[in-house]
């Protein structure tokens, strides 16, 4: 008799937690939520995709097989948006647009997926707050001077490419008997502000020398890449990594214009570690 | 007996086509056909869909093709797919 006294008393309780919801007091849980004032705000976003693309198959279009770049506009109601240039474009393509195509991952700026150009500013998308101001539009515009793939996807390549030809892993030929490298606190600290690089490609394509010269030249992601590693005291290979950027393009390509350190999403400078770059193959 | 006179995008175009076919040949013989007639779908097709002036659009064809086209020259690749639309393409072409 108790066993089923028990477990009718268990029920009931169960039952009580089951119809308490969030709200505290019957005031609480009797509020109307707040309407907020409707704030439209027009996105400029650049449009292009080729012909043979799945979303936009070219008998949709005989006459212009390859359609021409276009800025589209979309309107959407902020009061109705998360704060970052992500939640908007992920409310235009769950909402008004499917066909619109960026890339995007993490949505807090820790895998650089979203890197597009926001008002002229390369950055990401997930940590450019959006500007409150409806009155004027936002214009949106993949990384500049990259081919496209689609829409706000840049053809990146020849950026993992470059980042691949320095050989960004750690190469020593006696290694330590047992355990693991040990380093100490100082060369440690060497580090900081050039292992944080998530490769957005931000910097280097705001890189005017990058622009020009892509093929030849590095650009400033990957040459803070190349220092990270000939910084680091326990790689072992830093003369042949050095040998490597002694030409007239990898890396003397860099004028210091310091578009890159201004850009960076993460609040690196590139720029800084050229400079000590140039300073250690000065001192050679 | 001069050649046609091509321009540098066009033979731009025929290198990455001759590339192409050459990767079919290290490929294994149970697959030839199918990577053969992958291949000359793929460039076929493209190439009736863009006017040979868009010289913009080609250049974006060649990059992804030559994207591919690393992909595909991987040893590990052995094999590939083709679809209904490619056979019976090749049918009508015969």
């Amino acid at each position: 008799m108790s066993v089923l006294n028990q477990a009718a008393r268990r029920l009931a309780k169960a039952s009580i937690i089951d119809v308490r919801s969030f709200a505290t007091s019957v005031r609480r849980l009797q509020a109307e939520p707040l309407q907020k004032p409707v704030l439209n705000k027009e996105f400029k976003i650049y449009r292009w995709a080729s012909f043979g693309s799945p979303c936009r198959p070219t008998f949709e279009n005989p006459d212009e097989p390859a359609k021409k770049p276009n800025l589209q506009s979309y309107t959407i109601d902020l009061n109705q948006t998360g704060p970052m240039v992500l939640d908007a474009l992920i409310k235009i393509k769950n909402e008004i647009d499917p066909t619109l195509t960026f890339r995007r991952s993490c949505r807090e700026g820790i895998c650089g997926s979203c890197a597009m150009n926001i008002n002229g500013q390369n950055t990401l998308a997930c940590l450019c707050r959006i500007d409150r101001d409806a009155s004027k539009d936002s214009k949106i515009y993949p990384l500049p001077h990259m081919y496209i793939v689609k829409d706000l996807v840049p053809d990146l390549t020849q950026f993992y490419k470059q980042y691949k030809s320095i050989q960004p892993y750690l190469q020593n030929d006696n290694p330590p008997e047992k355990g693991e490298f040990l380093q100490s606190q100082e060369d440690r600290r060497k580090l900081d502000g050039l292992y944080e690089c998530i490769l957005c490609a931000c910097c280097s394509t705001s890189c005017p020398s990058y622009w020009w010269n892509q093929d030849e030249y590095l650009g400033p992601a990957t040459l803070m890449q190349a220092y990270r590693w000939i910084a680091d005291s326990r790689d072992g290979n830093s003369a042949k990594r050095k040998e490597y950027l002694q030409n007239e393009l990898s890396m003397y390509r860099c004028h210091t214009i310091f578009n890159c350190s201004r850009t960076c999403p993460k609040g690196l400078n590139p720029a800084a570690a050229i400079a000590k770059i140039k300073l250690d193959l000065a001192a050679d | 007996m001069s050649a046609l006179r091509r321009s540098g995008l066009q033979k731009d175009v025929l290198n990455l086509y001759r590339r192409a076919l050459r990767m079919v040949k290290t490929k294994p013989p149970s697959t030839q056909d199918k990577f053969s007639l992958y291949i000359r779908y793929t460039f076929r097709t493209n190439a009736s869909s863009v006017s040979p002036r868009d010289v913009s659009a080609i250049e974006h064809l060649m990059r992804k093709g030559k994207r591919q086209l690393e992909m595909y020259e991987h040893l590990s690749v052995k094999d590939c797919w083709v679809s209904e639309e490619m056979r019976s393409w090749e049918k009508d072409r015969a």
